[in-house]
């Protein structure tokens, strides 16, 4: 079985008036179906890439794989645990918890503005308990500090006195601190100048490579995705219209709107 | 020997915040000749988008304008930018909202700006607004509708119909796609080019995407921390980069290729420096592999009126 | 205490003459009413220390019968009003400070409750708000006074009307605290370092407190400082009504309501002194509160 299994995820969203409203006005209930019964699956140590434009579902499933959302219907199931498994004992849940984290797309809104970088840091090594005196927890924060390419002495500054593409380090730092296996990645770039964006997707392959790590890479950008994903999935309003690895979904793609998205896509060699 | 439509010499823009001054554009010349798409490429923080600013006279304190001539078809637009914008140079914003008011048509949008700028008949105004709404690509049937029912690529095709309206000789699109989904953004940018071919409108394109720059420009301005850094044919530019902050944006940009996974990106070390806290001599030089003793202490002038590095300071030097 | 001093935010405020001045004015009154004991020459709540023959001595003039002088001249009870201005200013200030304390504590967790959880909670609070809003916030204290009036037993009501003045100005101001803190939290719940507090477990209240708590509070400041002066204001209204603190122990409220009464019989200085006092104080804090308003405010920048 593979690592991270979604099996038929469907979510609806009600976005109808006020039953007050809807009464007055004699309108009737209006449901979006954000995501449509969507299924893949990702194996242990690579990334999967949902690709797809604003209102594809793309992050409605990262939030359902993060266990922030509640399907429809459907399942998510990593390493055998599934968030929304009623009979889920606490003990099993905190663990599908810790092994389960995610980078986001906002450099700025992602860190606490009025938090020090070391308790940023520190907070899910604390919350999970997975290191209970002061001394090995300070070690811990500069190691993981030193592995995203900051330093000791970033740990008593403020979130406001780092560059973006700095923050978005520190927001690698904090998913690993609880020694995660899978890391969902929301536009984890996309807010980032192209220099930096290198620096960060080249720090993404390292951990991965280092920690065996599982990746969900949430993007819009093809060309990202190319360097990050051992498989692709295209998402076109909440449906997975075609999934296939990135040398076949390249050079041969066959759904039109896969064909529409490699040809819209700006690429610097095309000149 | 063409002459430039809008020439930029020697601007400067700096910051006045508190009791120091910062300098944001520094000593930029460039030229923007007619019928061309220029690119203004940079990240953010580079400049770019003042730049723009400054073209229209939309400079505000605390920034200033600290040095420099812009003149419009040789005549300087410094004292007048009030009259010039909207005449003969319109602008196009990242955010379609902000250019168009959402109490009113589009249609009233339209016939009022073409009334402020000709003196024609309400008619004839709307004949001329129904014709530039055809020619960017909005059926001229939804001129009664207001902007908020369209989509984000039809609102910035609204844009681009009242930036079309005064006939103006110069449009400066500052990230007019960033906003917008990768289909859109590709319709847009076609519709730009079109335009440029078919009115002989010059076009400053203002972006951070490569790839918009690489489908889109004719000539490329490369910006880092305020300075013009290289400038040149695009496919020169891109395809040959001289200076080594080029050559790393190029090299970091990722590209649509099922290979590239097996590789790592280039990366240039470091970010770009704040304005308040910029390097003596070349401002790349802390993050340039290249770097020699000169850079650290000595500005580098533009070499062949392409590239700004000592690199290129002897005939034949190359990176 | 060097960072401060390189901050914007001093820069700012040395270069703003109006915060300045209503600063100094604040601390200047503020360490008065402190130190009320070692300034002020008598004790006006001691009544031995006062002389009755000693009643309506216009300032700096001799008193007929003892020939005493006093800087702001005495009340009807032979009380040296500079004495009386620097104890009651003890009073209102300190009212006013616990007021606006018990409203801000209030207000903000209100607020944060019904930001944060949203639902039917967030609808019964601001309800509540907003019916509270629709009555002038003096005639909601002075139902509050009323009422506790009326439920307190009679021997302890003298103890507790400070108390009492307190808890109704506090209850009938915590309204904009509340509106304030709900709408920065609704901001603040959606971004992403509350999701990522979720990710790893944390309850909704340790989000709420740990927080989101944090970023809700600078525009509080600013409300504070604007409540802290409506709150002076509102118990000497209650005072000079007669339905706050006792006349033994004058607020400056107390004092204008005893002075109004003399004010058309000659002895205009009763009302004048503490009725400047309290412009003073109320129109510094205000001031100063917009200061901070425009400085806080990211977008005037």
């Amino acid at each position: 079985m593979s690592f991270v299994t979604v099996n038929q995820l469907t979510r609806l969203f009600d976005l109808s008036e006020p039953w007050i409203v809807r009464t007055i006005t004699g309108q009737k209930k209006r449901i979006l179906t954000a995501v449509d019964c969507v299924n893949f699956q990702i194996e242990k140590g690579e990334t999967y890439a949902l690709v797809g434009e604003s209102g594809s579902g793309k992050s409605t499933i990262a939030k359902m794989v993060a266990g922030l959302l509640v399907p429809t219907s459907g399942s998510v199931i990593i390493d055998n645990k599934n968030f929304n498994d009623a009979n889920l004992e606490k003990a099993s849940m905190n663990a599908l918890r810790r092994k389960t984290q995610m980078v986001f797309q906002s450099p700025y809104a992602s860190l606490n503005p009025r938090w020090k970088i070391g308790n940023i840091i520190n907070e899910p090594i604390k919350a999970f308990g997975l290191i209970e005196d002061e001394n090995g927890q300070h070690k811990r924060v500069i190691d993981l500090l030193e592995q995203v390419g900051l330093s000791e002495r970033d740990i008593k500054k403020y979130p406001h006195e780092f560059s973006g593409g700095q923050r978005q380090r520190i927001s690698i730092a904090r998913a690993l601190a609880s020694e995660p296996e899978i890391i969902i990645c929301d536009e984890p770039t996309s807010a980032l100048d192209v220099s930096v964006q290198a620096q960060v997707l080249n720090l993404l392959k390292d951990l991965q490579k280092n920690f065996s790590l599982t990746y969900l890479f949430i993007s819009h950008d093809l060309a990202v995705i190319s360097t990050m994903a051992n498989n692709i999935g295209v998402l076109k309003e909440g449906v997975l219209v075609e999934q296939a690895t990135p040398n076949d979904l390249f050079h041969k793609p066959q759904h039109d709107y896969t064909k529409m998205l490699l040809a819209a896509a700006p690429n610097l060699q095309n000149n | 020997m063409i002459e430039p439509l809008l020439e930029i010499k020697n601007l400067s823009v700096s910051l006045k915040k508190r009791d120091n001054i910062s300098v944001a554009v520094d000593d930029l010349s460039l030229n923007l000749y007619p019928g061309e798409i220029l690119g203004l490429v940079g990240e953010s923080g580079a400049g770019k988008s003042m730049t723009g600013s400054a073209i229209l006279g939309l400079i505000e304190p605390p920034l200033y304008i600290s040095a420099g001539t812009i003149s419009l078809q040789g005549s300087s637009i410094m004292e007048a930018p009030e009259t010039i914008r909207g005449s003969q140079i319109s602008m196009i914003f990242q955010d379609p909202l902000v250019s168009l008011n959402p109490l009113k048509t589009i249609g009233e949008q339209l016939i009022k700006t073409i009334k402020t700028h000709f003196n024609i008949s309400k008619a004839e105004a709307l004949e001329r607004s129904k014709k530039l709404l055809s020619d960017v690509g909005i059926e001229p049937e939804r001129i009664d509708a207001y902007p908020h029912t369209f989509s984000g690529g039809m609102r910035q095709r609204v844009v681009i119909a009242l930036a079309l309206a005064p006939e103006p000789s110069v449009i400066i699109a500052d990230e007019p796609t960033t906003a917008l989904d990768v289909s859109v953004q590709a319709q847009i940018l076609n519709l730009l080019k079109q335009l440029c071919t078919e009115r002989g409108t010059s076009i400053i394109l203002i972006t951070h995407d490569m790839g918009v720059i690489s489908e889109t420009t004719d000539r490329v301005a490369v910006l880092y921390s305020g300075r013009l850094v290289e400038i040149g044919k695009t496919s020169d530019v891109l395809q040959r980069p001289q200076h080594p902050y080029t050559a790393g944006l190029v090299a970091s940009t990722p590209n649509i290729d099922p290979n590239s996974f097996e590789k790592k990106l280039f990366q240039i070390p470091g970010a770009m420096p704040d304005i308040d806290d910029v390097p003596d001599g070349c401002a790349f030089h802390p993050r340039c592999e290249h770097a020699r003793d000169k850079c650290h202490t000595h500005r580098p002038p533009l070499f062949d009126a392409r590239v700004s590095c000592w690199l290129l300071e002897k005939p034949g030097g190359t990176l | 205490m060097e960072r401060f001093f390189r901050s914007d935010f001093f820069y700012h405020f040395r270069h703003a003459p109006v915060a300045i001045v209503s600063f100094v004015t604040i601390i200047l009154i503020i360490l008065a009413a402190i130190f009320a004991n070692f300034i002020a020459p008598t004790n006006p709540f001691d009544p031995a220390s006062l002389n009755l023959m000693n009643g309506f001595t216009p300032p700096l003039e001799a008193n007929e019968f003892t020939g005493e002088r006093f800087l702001l001249g005495t009340d009807d009870q032979g009380r040296d009003l500079f004495s009386t201005i620097l104890y009651g200013l003890r009073i209102s200030l300190f009212v006013g400070l616990m007021a606006v304390l018990l409203a801000m504590v209030m207000g903000v967790l209100l607020g944060l409750i019904a930001g944060f959880l949203g639902g039917w909670i967030d609808s019964v609070i601001m309800r509540f708000a907003d019916i509270q809003m629709t009555f002038p916030s003096i005639l909601v204290a002075m139902l509050i006074y009323g009422v506790a009036r009326g439920i307190l037993p009679p021997e302890v009501r003298y103890e507790m009307s400070i108390v009492v003045l307190i808890i109704s100005i506090g209850l009938s101001e915590w309204v904009p605290f509340a509106r304030t803190v709900r709408g920065s939290t609704l901001v603040e719940k959606e971004k992403e370092y509350v999701t990522a507090a979720k990710m790893i477990g944390l309850t909704r209240q340790q989000i709420m407190l740990r927080h989101i708590l944090p970023n809700v509070l600078s525009p509080v400041l600013v409300i504070a400082t604007i409540t802290f002066a409506l709150a002076i204001i509102a118990e000497a209204t209650l005072s000079f009504l007669g339905v706050g603190v006792p006349s033994t122990k004058p607020s400056l409220g107390t004092l204008i309501r005893i002075g109004q009464d003399f004010l058309f019989s000659g002895e205009w200085w009763i009302l004048l002194f503490p009725a400047v006092t309290l412009l003073a104080l109320a129109l510094s804090i205000n001031l100063f509160g917009d200061w901070l308003r425009d400085i806080l405010n990211p977008k005037l920048k």
